[in-house]
């Protein structure tokens, strides 16, 4: 997963509070160290579960308007 | 819907070792159909497909990052003597194919704005025009969602391999894959991303995965838990590997409790760490830290090596 550019992060990060970033990319990254295509455990489906939920609450925070309301987020990529 | 009549391009950038029957190949693919948003089911045309000057300039760079051939670069894994004669390139621009599940090969994030591979598409997907890969880059024109991921190789643990041992514990640089490495890159993507999310796609889910620095995640090949951090790092098929106490200047944040290999060069972030960050804001200076370099090496000239 590419990292977040400096200044998409300084963006995010005034409309979060502290950790929220941090925590929003840590789970993001984390998503793509389970093989999704392996039956999981039944913990492991439960662990996945709360962290889309939280990954969704964390998102909505962030992005309160949407992906165009953090207008360097688009730009990162000309 | 399809937008057009369907058309096929497909380049051969690098031959690789023609002699062999499977090399290695990397296959760059515009992706036909994005599924708006991941786990909807609606499938839009991905404008890539109306841009064929734009895919092949990615194409471009993507080939040029991977052989160290960016401004700047630092040295690159795949530019290796040993390695570089041995890869095959090939790349498939397809237009005018129907927004449909068997042609979506990447995804827009429901909370996000990353691209994702639909991996499971991909195999049956590029057999339709003969070509197979082990990674796979597929390139899309999303407006909205401009973050390139990669999902790791799923082996095939029931085939050969070279084995190597971690810590103790054996596991095998597998010669064959049941679902290849996958990366899903936006079309504007540009410095080492491509060759961070190559990282990611060669590495495997049984044996190894390449995890990102930049998040205090793990256990990966390159990353590991405690604290306060052991000066050895890991014992890599016999040669230990020490740690880096410092992150590469970046510095771990407090409270985080992974840690990471040893750097290569210890000026810069390492190629999975966040490398936007890198002195004098050149990513392209960046290298791999010590075991992600040895471990994707030996990948790879494990599958250059197979029959």
């Amino acid at each position: 997963m590419e990292p977040l550019k400096p200044k998409v992060v300084h963006d995010l990060a005034a409309a979060a509070a502290p950790g929220d970033v941090e925590k929003y990319e840590r789970l993001l990254s984390e998503r793509f160290t389970r093989d999704p295509d392996v039956a999981q455990a039944p913990a492991d489906v439960a662990i996945g579960k709360a962290r889309e939920l939280e990954l969704e609450k964390l998102y909505r925070k962030l992005y309160p308007q949407g992906l165009s309301s953090t207008p360097s987020v688009k730009k990162a990529h000309p | 819907m399809a937008n057009a009549t369907p058309s096929s391009n497909i380049i051969v950038h690098r031959a690789g070792n023609s002699k062999k029957p499977n090399p290695f190949t990397i296959v760059i693919v515009s992706n036909p159909a994005l599924e708006s948003t991941r786990g909807s089911g609606h499938f839009v045309i991905d404008p890539i497909t109306a841009n064929h000057a734009a895919f092949a300039s990615c194409a471009a760079y993507i080939e040029t990052s991977l052989f160290g051939g960016l401004p700047g670069q630092a040295p690159a894994l795949l530019a290796d003597p040993a390695i570089a004669p041995e890869v095959r390139v090939v790349s498939l621009f397809v237009t005018g194919l129907a927004a449909v599940d068997a042609n979506c090969l990447v995804a827009e994030d429901n909370v996000s704005n990353l691209v994702m591979t639909r991996r499971t598409r991909f195999v049956p997907f590029l057999a339709s025009y003969g070509l197979s890969g082990d990674v796979i880059y597929a390139v899309t024109g999303s407006t909205s969602h401009t973050r390139a991921s990669a999902y790791f190789t799923s082996d095939d643990d029931a085939q050969p391999g070279n084995g190597f041992s971690l810590d103790g514990v054996a596991f095998c640089h597998r010669y064959e894959y049941i679902i290849p490495g996958t990366i899903a890159l936006p079309v504007g993507s540009t410095s080492i991303t491509a060759v961070h999310e190559f990282g990611h796609a060669l590495s495997s889910y049984s044996n190894g995965m390449i995890v990102d620095l930049y998040v205090d995640d793990g256990p990966g090949v390159n990353s590991k838990r405690a604290r306060p951090i052991p000066p050895s790092f890991a014992n890599y098929d016999g040669t230990v590997m020490g740690s880096d106490p410092v992150r590469d200047g970046l510095g771990y944040p407090v409270g985080w409790q992974s840690y990471h290999c040893e750097l290569l060069v210890k000026a810069n972030p390492a190629i999975m760490d966040d490398y936007w960050l890198a002195p004098g804001g050149v990513p392209e200076a960046c290298q791999h830290d010590r075991i992600t370099e040895q471990f994707l090496k030996d990948r790879l000239l494990a599958k250059i090596s197979r029959p």
